[in-house]
């Protein structure tokens, strides 16, 4: 549409560079008001026409034409084992779904990018558009959210670097071993520790036996009973 | 998972293009490559989604093929129903333009018998012509001839 614009614009000012095709040097010669007038028709005349195409452009909305491939929408269907036959009509509707689904998840992930004043869409835009939505569930696990992932490693690690440690659970209720679950200073419990750290500090716990006092815990602390 | 698997990547840019420009109107808005690998992966993961339950959907109705019923069953499972409309649209337009070109078709298989009856008739006209006037094309012939070197 810019460029139906300036050619407009060309074609207004005209080949010549003394304005409308030349109507600066035509005011000193006997025919000059008649050539002025046709000038000033030619102009108004491009004007309407450039003004028609425009308008015409603007209500067109026919130029999204981007169907998914059927044949790739029927090999992924039918990756699927259990799904054996298809009715000719199904894909249609597949491809047309699933356009409406990218849609929708567009959207969702703009939002969010737009909320950070962000103008590219990343990965982690998608990832918040969809543990947003409850419809999205599905895809939980397909676009993992690095920005979560990274507060655990954060909330998971104490001061000195090394996860608060909770007890098996064959083990008495009295007995902890490690650091305290609750902070001292503030009296909040902490978040238990991921499950790659627990089978860690389990097997490090059940090497030494209980008895052994200090040497049986990790951090060289007294048990608390 | 095989690359045959996997959704066109400049149709899903083309797609995510067309509703970015219209969110926004101040600016372009451009996409990043593992977003556009993310947009994918989840279109290709909502088909394997929709079909699964479409085909359970079709199971527990006795039947083997997976038919439109089934697929817009399926949508509302999946609480995705206000696809449903826009989606019969389509299909109805969809409909309408296999119609068209069955009328077309028929059209033309009707007018092919007819066609090939015209040209058996035309090519035995032709042949009696030959075989009766053979002389007389060739006296025309040689007239046309002569009044171009003439002139």
């Amino acid at each position: 549409m810019e460029n139906n614009q300036q050619q407009g614009a060309q074609a207004q000012s005209g080949p010549y560079p003394g304005g409308a095709g030349g109507s600066a040097g035509a005011g000193a010669g006997a025919g000059a008001a008649p050539f002025q007038h046709l000038l000033q028709q030619q102009q108004q005349q491009l004007q309407m026409f450039w003004s028609y195409q425009r308008q015409e452009i603007e209500h067109v909305n026919d130029f999204k034409n981007h169907q998914l491939p059927l044949a790739r929408i029927k090999k992924i269907m039918k990756a699927d084992e259990d799904v054996r036959m298809i009715s000719a009509e199904a894909p249609i509707l597949f491809a047309k779904a699933c356009e409406l689904f990218i849609l929708e998840l567009t959207i969702r992930s703009w939002l969010h990018a737009d909320e950070n004043k962000r103008r590219t869409l990343q990965k982690n835009d998608i990832a918040a558009a969809i543990t947003r939505t409850d419809i999205f569930d599905f895809l939980v696990d397909i676009v993992p959210r690095d920005e979560i992932k990274d507060d655990a490693a954060l909330v998971g690690a104490t001061a000195s670097g090394v996860p608060y440690y909770y007890p098996p659970i064959g083990q008495p209720a009295g007995m902890m071993i490690g650091r305290p679950a609750v902070d001292p200073a503030t009296g909040v419990y902490v978040q238990p520790p991921s499950q790659a750290w627990q089978s860690v500090w389990q097997s490090a716990a059940e090497d030494t036996p209980y008895g052994t006092g200090a040497q049986g815990n990790l951090d060289g602390q007294s048990m608390e009973f | 998972m095989s690359e045959a698997e996997e959704l066109p990547r400049s149709i899903m840019r083309r797609v995510v293009k067309y509703k970015l420009s219209r969110c926004s109107e101040d600016g372009e808005i451009s996409v990043s490559k593992d977003g556009l690998l993310a947009f994918s992966e989840s279109g290709r993961i909502f088909i394997h989604y929709l079909s699964a339950t479409a085909n359970d959907i079709c199971k527990e109705s006795k039947r083997q093929i997976i038919n439109v019923e089934n697929v817009f069953k399926a949508l509302e499972e999946t609480e995705f129903p206000e696809f449903v409309c826009p989606l019969k649209a389509s299909l109805e337009e969809f409909r309408k333009k296999n119609a068209r070109k069955k009328v077309v078709v028929s059209k033309g298989k009707e007018d092919e018998p007819k066609k090939k009856r015209k040209l058996e008739g035309e090519s035995s006209d032709k042949g009696e012509g030959s075989e009766k006037g053979e002389d007389n094309d060739k006296g025309e012939d040689s007239d046309k001839g002569v009044s171009g070197d003439d002139q």
